[in-house]
This record gives structure tokens, C-alpha cells and sequence, in this order.
């Protein structure tokens, strides 16, 4: 199928998707599970009587004061936050029936009771911009977490309100095998404190694979940095255009230049021809070979050093 | 296509106020009183104190550790009109970083200034001169030394053709010899320590111009500076390393408008991005001659009549400008609609390098016979890659119970590089050829499609099932396309307070089509290699964590992961029998936090991962009439990686549970076993010394066996922290830190005198001069470092 009818069908399958679900959407929820929560009632603006005011908060919550007194939250010269708006109600509703009714729990938002989607629905009322606009459907929001999954407004550990004291542990307690991996000997400068993993990533939903920040591939990804690589080149090797991943762990390794397997064995997984790129290169060939080269320092790329592309008219092989 | 595509998604934005929202505006009375922070913040003061035994690069590598007066600040102040913030740290370091944040609502300004240090070696050494002039950075040797070298009158590189006694290095007696002799610029060498430097001053500016429209611009910029270890090689055994300069620049802007409000969300976006290397092309003397071979000689990549120096092209400067545009549209019943568009321009169009360095074949008696080396095609590179980029992704969660999430995904990597005929070239800077050919720009095209339905358990438990098509077609690969079909299915309960569940297993195969054999053949690999970025392979991957919490101060972790790839092609002819076969990797991680009390707190956790790796080759010569090593299957052999890795860390922190005082411990702990296991009957043939197709040696001579296997590659990493601080009033605290750091290696690509590392007990004495290679010695070897803090804080 020629590419541009593809392009086409794709997004006709989209929005076909999209409107045979709203269609059954909209016969399934006629039944009585929506409004069933106190919580999803609401969807005109409350009228203003409805309001508690957060001074009234405060006389029995006045552990929780310091969202509204210290941090982002309290800038008031910000229109858009609580402190310019209804304080503690921007994130609570309105409290004023929560406080006639001496604290009943059922007329007021409880953050801490609702799904991760009912969380974040309040969060993007207005974290809604920049690099929260596209958490909607986004790999955490798919996966039932919320806002308060990562960050806490009320008792927070660490920069941008996050639950930890620093990114590399907060995204450890689901990633751990990741971040166990910039304690490799071969890293990115994460735990010298020069990285951290919103460096790369953004957690909040992006317009690139894997949560990438930077682009749409992987390749622009990692050349945001590493413009050096980016090329275009004269000779191009083919693993590198396809993606820097087929070679690297940008994580971490145990392999030099953070590769997924030592060389020489990465580049034998694919270089089987006749002569030195399929031999043997074992503890004889190290030990009693001219060929040692091969295997010890850079091993392959001490001769094929432009590894990534060459601009040398004899680069074909990238010895140039 | 585009022009339809960005109408639609902006007259969806400019639909009509009557679209549902999940929280209408508010409507402010009377502000809650402004929170007016007093001038707070902190400074620290003091001395650092470091001693390192071995690698000492390696143990700063990214930092800057050395002894010396330490200090660090932070600043904040928040008023009613503004918020302002700044920190320091590492004042005067290599490493040191300064960032400042303002804004007043309106305005928002952030800069930052920082330094990363990347530290190769301090162990190194070179008998290369460097110098550098214009563009172009030399590496000379002693002329008269080359010419002794030339004369065979001394040894340049072991092993290196035409070197004297012990040259042909193919037995463990000439090797043994070779290695007594020793280079003659050993003893030339002089320390050069390899150390680079990113320098990145990164200024942000925001202005909301109104509560829904907000204008931002960013400038990146970050020089690179110092020494990196760089191959570059004269023949097969004949390899240099040497330390190449740096100096380049990479420049990013970016500049955007973004107009949110509760219906929607539409950005216009341009980045441009220059890289600028300020030193483009290598030149070094060939250790082994002093003046080039003239005539050429055919066979001078190999038997050491080469030439006096060889020229490289070092990373060109280039350009990438990105235009895009993304847009969000909230819809009824939870729904939302977004999508981004975006057109990339990467450019690249240096000045090419003349086809060798070489006088004795540029010159017009060689372009008789070679007239396609009398004048490059084109003078400058003329590289272009356009790419267009698309996605497109619909969300909804109009019941309670249910949700779908849809995306599609655009990729056009279009290589609009014109062809430059090279099938004439001189091979490293030694011989003119006329068996290369006509460069191959890749071009690549992605078509992903993603959907999800997920239902809403009880107990706050998700169920998701998914399907994922990821359709790529290529150029210059041996498939036209691969066609990636995959389903998961994920349960996540989250917010229940005593138990956390997260579970995804997926199950992906990709199917390959176009299969073109001669694109191997013409690449000299046997028809039956698949790569293994576009093989047809299965895949299957779970993860599972667990957290419980039995009661508050106590969470329990347990998480396991496993993925295995299979690769196997057998729709084509001949079928894959070579290439990465199979990989798989294990991880398991088992924690535990404690908060006994509200000041106290510790915790643990031990990790474990396994990769497993299993690849085809066959060491074999082109096929003659007398020789078919070829296509004989006794001249395979396999490769097993297998890697064991272990994590431990723990730590302990108690805040003023002893009063004024906080005193924190921590330990991390990485090691990593890694090993090689060659198999298969071209092995059992150098084992037993017996060819089984030929009945003749399959060692170079009449050895018993030629060979060995190779020891594990293994590390162990490890660091202990500990930090007291007391705080003496409010506003002075004194306090003292201590960070040990171990790291042993043994990889047997580290040659130290007397050998390669594991075979040989490791010395960390570098050894530059090891067989077919003169190298700086830079390599993985083992250090001790100890790094003490006294510091005194002022709290204001």
C-alpha cells in the first residue's frame, strides 16, 4: 500500500475507533454507574456560596496549610494558582456543605479516594500546558496512575513536589531494574547528580516513543546531545539510522560505550562475511595473534573509528 | 495530506464553548492572603579532602572531586509579586553548576550554567606531538625515528608487517619474542591525561501574554572541549589510538506559542539546532614509515609499505530546523483528542576530504590507471534528510467502568543525500581500489498503530488489553519491511493502602517481507545472516511488581521482569543460520522501608538480572575453486554471552530523632559477571587442531590446540555514604561527610605489562605497545577512592 494511502487509513481507522466508541460509550454509560461518586457530579462551575473560603479549612486543617502558604501553589502573582483562585477548594472543591456538615467526608473531594484518572482530571484543570498537555492517554495515565502517584501536594520530599527525595528514587520504585543500571561502571552522569531521568524523559505524556522529550525517533532523541552523531553523513551505517538502542543502553552497561554486548561479539552479530569479521577472537587469538588487535583497547572500531557515518570520500568502510 | 491534517486538527480547537469540560473556571471573591516568604536559604562552606589509589579518572570520571575548598548556596525569595531562586554548587570546580529561576506570573526567566566533566584517564600516554592549525588537528612523531623504524633498524608496532624479528606473530615463540623486543616509542611516550569537558549555558524564557496564550523561548548551548581516545589505523596490524582534541559547539533554539484553556490546547514550534566542530579532519604519522611507499604497493594495507600518514574526517558540522505544530481538543463523555505534526530538516555540507593523504597516489600516473580518484564527484557532501511526523492519539473514559485509547504514529525518514560514486577509493590511505562502491542513504517509514481498551475493576484494580501494529518499510536493507503485530494485557491496582499491583505480559511477532539476498551478497555476508534490528523474531516480555504495605511504617516490594527474543527466519532462502539467534534477560528485585518512627527510617534492596545472549557465525575464506570454506557447515561456531549482575543498596536516615542532629548512611552496591562461551565444530577444530572436512590442521601450525577460551569479563562496584550534619542553632549547623568508592575490573581487553588482564594478574601499569597496535592505554582498571567533607552551613 503506497505510503500516503497508509498515512490516510491510519487516521481514518482513528477516527473510525473513535466514533463507533463514543456511539457505544454513550449507550453504556445511559445506565446509573456515572454520578454514582460525589465526586463526578459536578461539571457546571459551583456557585460561588458554595465556597468555604481556606481560612475556614484551616481552622481544622492547619497541618495541610503550607500547600497554600509555601511552594508553587502560593504564588499569588500567578492567576492561576489556588492561592489567586479558591485556595484549598481549587483542588478540593467547594467546602462549604463539607464544613456545615462538621467534616463529612462525602461532601468534599478526597484526593487520596479517587482513581488515578479522577486525580488527574483535577490536576489538568490547570496543568494543562507545556509538558502536561498530553498526559491524557499518555503510558502512565493508561496505566491507572495519577498526579499523586508521583507528587505530593501536601508532603512533599523533593523538587517539583515530587513523593521522593529524588527523581532517580521515585521512578525506581516501578523502574527499579532501570535505575539500577546508572550504577553500571559504563553510565550517563545520573548519579553524579548531572542527569536525572526527566532529562530524557517526559513522565507526563510526549509526542515521541518511550516518553522521549526531545523529537519524534530515538535517533533525535539522543542527538539533542550528541549532535556529533546526527550526521547526515556520506556513509551511513545502518543500525545507526535505524535507532542508537540496537547498539546502546542508554541506562547503563557493563560494556564499554554503554553497549548492549562487548565488542567484538555486538558487531559479529551481524558482520558474518569471509575473512576477519567472522573469526574467532578468543584468549589464543588475544595471546599469539597479530590479531589481537581485534579484540583488546577499542578492539573494532580502533580501525573502524567512524563507526557512526563517515564524511570521507573513502569512508566506505568507515576506516576513514 | 498535511495541509488537510493541520486544518482539521485547528477547526477542531476552534469548535464551539459548548464542549463539556472536567472543571469550569472559578470564580475568584477575595484571594486567600499571599504567602510573602522572608530572604531564605542557605550557604555551605568548607573543605573537601580526596585520596585515590589507581584509576583516579574513572573514580571522578563525570566529577570533579579533587582537594580543595568546597561551597555550595541556595537562595529563594517569594513575595507577593515575584518568586526568585538560586543554587550553586561545586563553586570553581570543573563540575560546579549555577542555575537561577524568576517569575512574576507574567514573566518567567531560568538560566543555568554547567559543567560536566568527562574523565577517560590519567594513566595515559602518547609519543605523538599534537598541534593544530585551522581545522585540522596533527599528530607528528619523531622523523627520525620513523625513519629507523622504516629502515626496519628498531620496532615501531609489534607485530606491525616489516617490523624485525618476531613479525609474523602467529605462534606463541614469535609472539613471545615480538613482545620482548618492545616499540621503540614506549619509552618516547609522555603522560597526556585524556579529559574532556561539556560547558552548557541553558536560558528559558516564558510570557503568558494572557491566562490562555503564552510565548517561550529557549537557548541551549554547550561546548565540548578537551581530549577523547580515537582509533586510527594504517593496516590490519597496524592500529594507533591517540588522544583527538575536541572542540566543538552544538547551538539549539527553540521558539513556541501555546494558547490552552479548558477546551483545548494548540502549539506552533521551530527548533534549530547547529552543531559546529571546530576541529573537522585528523592527520597522524604512521608509526611504521616515514615517507610513503612510492610506487604505492597493492598489497601495502598489509605487508607494511603504506603511507607516511594517514587523514581522517572527524564528525562534520551540521544543521537540524523542526516546524511543528500540536493540538489538543477536549470532547464529550472524557474525551480528548491531540495530535502533533512536524516537518525536520537535517543538513550536513562540509568540505570533503581529498581521497587520501597519500602523494604517491595522488598524482596523475595512478589516476591513469585510477581516473575516478583525479577528482572527487562533488566538493562538499551535500547531505539532506527530511523527515515528517505524525501522531495522532484519541482518549476516552466516558463511563465509569471503561476506557480506549487509539494512536497512530507517523515517520518519515526520507535521505535525500545524492549518490557519490566511490567505486574507486584508496583504502586506508595505502592502496587505490576499485572494488568499493556507491554510497547507500537509508531511508525509513513507520506506520504505528496502538489500541487499548481498559475496565475499571474493584479495588481500585485496571484491566487493560491492547493491540499494537508497527509497520516499518527501509531502503538499502535486506527487507523492504517488517510488520510488528502485538497484544498486551496489564492489570494495575493502584491506591489501595495496603496492597500495589502492577502486571503487563506482551506478546509481539514481527513478520518481514521484500527479503533481497543480493543485498547481502553485494555487502560480502552469507546469504543466511539476518540483522537483527530487522529480523522476524517473536517476542515475549512480562513484568510484574508488587508493593505491600501490612501496616503503615513497613512497604514490601517484589518485582520480576522477563523478556526472551527469538530470531528465525524461515519464510526466505536460503533460511536465517546466522546473526544473533536468541536473547533473553531476567531481573528480579526484592525491598523493604522502614519508618519505625517519624524520624527514623531505613531500608534495602537486592536486584538480581540475567542476560543471556546466543549468535551464529562462520569463520570462513571467500569461496574459491580450492577452497570451500564457505558454505561448510564444520566451519561454524557460536557464541553464548551470559551476564550475572547483582544491585544491593541500603540506607539508613535518622532527622533529629538524636536532638539537632541528622545523621544519614547510605550503600550501593553493583557487581557483574560476564561471560563468553564459544562453541560449535570450528572451535572443536582448533581444540583438537583437526579441519573435519579437510583432515588437514586447522591451526596456522602444528599446534596441539590454538584455543582458549576466554575468562569472564567481571566487575564489582561499590560505595558507602555517610553524612552527619548538627545544627547548632537555628541557623548554623556544622557537619561532615565521608564517601568510599571501590571498583574493581578484570576484562581482558585491558593489557597492563605484562598482558591482557585475566589471563594475567593486573598491574595498572598500562602496557602501549601490545601486539599489531600502538595505543594510549586507556582501559578498564580498578580504583580506591576516599572523599571526606567539613562543612559549615548558615541558614538564613
Amino acid at each position: 500500500m503506497h505510503s500516503s494511502v497508509r498515512t490516510r487509513a491510519g487516521a481514518v481507522l482513528v477516527a473510525a475507533c473513535a466514533g463507533a466508541w463514543l456511539a457505544l460509550a454513550g449507550l453504556a454509560s445511559a445506565g446509573p454507574a456515572r454520578g454514582d461518586r460525589p465526586q463526578e457530579k459536578a461539571v457546571q462551575a459551583p456557585a460561588q456560596a458554595e465556597y468555604a473560603g481556606s481560612e475556614t479549612c484551616l481552622t481544622c486543617h492547619e497541618d495541610k496549610g503550607d500547600a497554600i502558604k509555601t511552594g508553587p501553589h502560593a504564588r499569588a502573582f500567578n492567576p492561576r494558582t489556588p492561592v489567586a483562585t479558591q485556595g484549598c477548594e481549587s483542588c478540593h472543591g467547594p467546602g462549604k456543605a463539607h464544613a456545615d456538615a462538621g467534616g463529612d467526608k462525602t461532601k468534599i473531594r478526597v484526593i487520596s479516594k479517587l482513581s488515578g484518572h479522577e486525580v488527574s482530571d483535577v490536576c489538568t484543570t490547570c496543568h494543562n500546558r507545556a509538558q502536561h498537555a498530553l498526559w491524557s492517554g499518555s503510558q502512565h495515565d493508561q496505566r491507572n496512575l495519577g498526579c499523586t502517584s508521583c507528587h505530593s501536594v501536601h508532603a512533599a520530599k523533593g523538587e517539583s513536589q515530587l513523593k521522593a527525595a529524588s527523581e532517580l528514587e521515585l521512578c525506581g520504585t516501578c523502574h527499579r531494574s532501570i535505575t539500577n543500571k546508572t550504577n553500571r561502571y559504563n553510565h550517563m552522569p545520573v548519579r553524579e547528580g548531572k542527569l536525572q531521568c526527566s532529562s530524557c524523559h517526559n513522565v507526563h505524556g510526549s509526542t515521541n516513543v518511550r516518553l522521549l522529550k526531545v523529537g519524534t525517533t530515538v535517533d533525535e532523541s539522543c542527538t539533542s546531545c550528541h549532535a556529533e552523531k546526527r550526521g547526515p553523513y556520506l556513509w551511513e551505517h545502518a543500525p545507526v539510522a535505524e535507532a542508537c538502542v540496537t547498539c546502546h543502553d542508554p541506562h547503563g552497561s557493563n560494556n564499554d560505550r554503554m553497549l548492549v554486548a562487548k565488542q567484538p561479539f555486538l558487531c559479529q552479530r551481524c558482520h558474518v562475511t569471509s575473512r576477519h569479521p567472522p573469526t574467532v577472537y578468543d584468549g589464543w587469538v588475544l595471546q599469539n595473534s597479530s590479531n589481537a588487535n581485534k579484540i583488546y583497547s577499542r578492539s573494532c572500531v580502533v580501525c573502524h573509528q567512524m563507526i557512526h557515518g563517515s564524511n570521507a570520500p573513502s569512508g566506505e568502510f568507515f576506516l576513514r | 495530506m498535511r495541509t488537510r491534517l493541520t486544518a482539521l486538527t485547528a477547526a477542531l480547537l476552534l469548535a464551539s464553548a459548548s464542549l463539556a469540560t472536567a472543571q469550569a473556571p472559578q470564580q475568584p471573591t477575595e484571594p486567600a492572603p499571599a504567602a510573602v516568604f522572608p530572604f531564605t536559604g542557605s550557604i555551605d562552606f568548607g573543605g573537601r579532602f580526596t585520596s585515590a589509589t589507581g584509576d583516579e579518572a574513572r573514580l571522578e570520571r563525570y566529577r570533579d572531586l579533587r582537594s580543595g575548598v568546597n561551597a555550595n548556596a541556595v537562595f529563594s525569595q517569594q513575595t507577593s509579586d515575584y518568586f526568585l531562586d538560586a543554587k550553586v554548587t561545586n563553586v570553581g570546580y570543573r563540575d560546579g553548576r549555577y542555575q537561577a529561576n524568576f517569575s512574576n506570573g507574567k514573566l518567567s526567566f531560568s538560566f543555568m550554567w554547567d559543567s560536566i566533566p568527562l574523565n577517560y584517564s590519567y594513566l595515559t600516554v602518547t609519543p605523538w606531538t599534537l598541534s593544530t592549525g585551522g581545522s585540522t588537528a596533527t599528530f607528528s612523531l619523531d622523523p627520525t625515528i620513523r625513519s629507523l623504524v622504516q629502515n626496519k633498524s628498531a620496532v615501531g608496532v609489534l607485530c606491525a608487517p616489516g617490523a624485525p624479528a618476531g613479525a609474523t606473530c602467529n605462534s606463541p615463540s614469535t609472539v613471545a619474542s615480538a613482545l620482548a623486543s618492545t616499540s621503540i616509542y614506549r619509552a618516547l611516550a609522555q603522560p597526556f591525561d585524556i579529559q574532556a569537558k561539556r560547558d552548557t549555558a541553558a536560558f528559558a524564557m516564558s510570557y503568558a501574554a494572557t491566562k490562555d496564550l503564552t510565548a517561550s523561548f529557549m537557548l541551549d548551548t554547550y561546548k565540548r572541549a578537551g581530549n577523547m581516545p580515537y582509533g586510527a589505523s594504517f593496516a590490519f596490524n597496524n592500529s594507533n589510538e591517540l588522544p583527538v582534541p575536541l572542540d566543538n559547539r552544538t547551538t539549539d533554539l527553540t521558539a513556541g506559542v501555546e494558547w490552552v484553556n479548558q477546551k483545548g490546547m494548540l502549539r506552533f514550534a521551530w527548533n534549530g539546532s547547529w552543531f559546529t566542530n571546530n576541529i573537522d579532519t585528523l592527520v597522524w604519522d604512521n608509526p611504521i614509515r616515514a615517507t610513503d611507499t612510492n610506487p604505492y604497493d597493492p598489497s601495502g594495507y598489509s605487508n607494511g609499505n603504506g603511507p607516511a600518514q594517514g587523514r581522517l574526517a572527524l564528525p562534520p558540522s551540521n544543521d537540524m530546523n523542526v516546524v511543528s505544530v500540536t493540538g489538543l481538543m477536549k470532547l464529550p463523555n472524557r474525551s480528548t483528542l491531540n495530535g502533533v505534526f512536524s516537518i525536520t530538516s537535517m543538513n550536513q555540507n562540509a568540505a570533503l576530504i581529498p581521497w587520501t593523504i597519500n602523494q604517491a597516489i595522488a598524482n596523475p600516473t595512478v589516476y591513469a590507471s585510477f581516473p575516478g580518484l583525479a577528482a572527487l564527484p562533488r566538493s562538499t557532501a551535500e547531505a539532506s534528510v527530511r523527515g515528517y511526523n505524525a501522531a495522532i492519539n484519541f482518549n476516552t473514559r466516558p463511563a465509569p467502568l471503561w476506557g480506549l485509547t487509539v494512536k497512530y504514529r507517523y515517520n518519515d525518514h526520507e535521505n535525500r543525500t545524492p549518490l557519490f560514486d566511490a567505486t574507486e577509493y584508496v583504502r586506508f590511505d595505502a592502496v587505490p581500489e576499485e572494488t568499493g562502491g556507491v554510497t547507500e542513504p537509508f531511508n525509513i517509514k513507520r506506520n504505528t498503530f496502538n489500541a487499548d481498551v481498559t475496565y475499571r475493576l474493584p479495588a481500585f484494580t485496571q484491566l487493560r488489553v491492547g493491540y499494537g501494529y508497527d509497520r516499518a518499510d527501509r531502503t538499502g536493507r535486506a527487507f523492504n519491511d517488517t510488520a510488528d503485530n502485538s497484544l498486551h494485557v496489564s492489570v494495575d491496582t493502584v491506591g489501595n493502602e495496603m496492597v500495589s499491583l502492577r502486571a503487563i505480559y506482551e506478546y509481539t511477532k514481527r513478520t518481514a517481507s521484500g527479503f533481497d539476498v543480493a543485498v547481502l551478497e553485494d555487502g560480502g555476508a552469507q546469504p543466511g545472516l539476518r540483522f537483527y534490528d530487522e529480523a522476524p523474531r517473536s517476542r515475549n516480555r512480562g513484568t510484574i511488581l508488587l508493593t505491600v504495605t501490612p501496616v503503615q511504617m513497613v512497604d514490601l516490594t517484589f518485582s520480576f521482569a522477563s523478556g526472551k527474543d527469538t530470531y528465525s527466519d524461515t519464510a526466505n532462502t536460503p533460511n536465517q543460520e546466522f546473526g544473533l539467534l536468541d536473547n533473553k534477560n531476567t531481573s528480579y528485585n526484592v525491598g523493604v522501608n522502614v519508618t519505625p518512627m517519624p524520624h527514623v527510617a531505613f531500608g534495602a534492596n537486592y536486584g538480581r538480572d540475567q542476560y543471556t545472549s546466543y549468535q551464529k557465525s562462520r569463520n570462513a575464506n571467500p569461496p574459491t575453486p580450492t577452497d570451500q570454506s564457505w558454505t561448510d557447515p564444520n566451519r561454524d561456531w557460536f557464541l553464548s554471552g551470559d551476564e550475572k549482575v547483582n544491585n544491593f543498596d541500603a540506607y539508613v536516615d535518622v532527622i533529629k530523632a538524636i536532638a539537632k542532629t541528622d545523621i544519614k548512611f547510605g550503600f550501593d552496591y553493583s557487581d557483574s559477571d560476564n561471560g563468553y562461551l564459544h562453541s560449535g565444530p570450528r572451535i572443536t577444530a582448533f581444540t583438537t587442531n583437526v579441519d573435519p572436512t579437510t583432515g588437514k590442521a586447522a591451526c596456522s601450525s602444528t599446534f596441539p590446540s590454538c584455543f582458549i577460551p576466554l575468562p569472564p569479563v567481571s566487575n564489582k562496584w561499590y560505595r558507602v555514604t555517610a553524612d552527619v550534619r548538627y545544627y547548632y542553632t537555628a541557623r548554623i549547623a556544622f557537619g561532615a561527610s565521608y564517601w568510599y568508592e571501590k571498583f574493581d575490573v578484570t576484562d581482558f581487553a585491558t593489557i597492563d605489562s605484562p598482558g591482557p588482564n585475566g589471563f594475567f594478574a593486573a598491574t595498572g601499569q598500562p602496557r602501549i605497545d601490545y601486539l599489531s597496535g600502538l595505543v594510549t592505554g586507556y582501559a578498564n582498571r580498578p580504583y580506591t577512592g576516599n572523599t571526606g567533607f567539613v562543612r559549615v552551613f548558615y541558614f538564613f
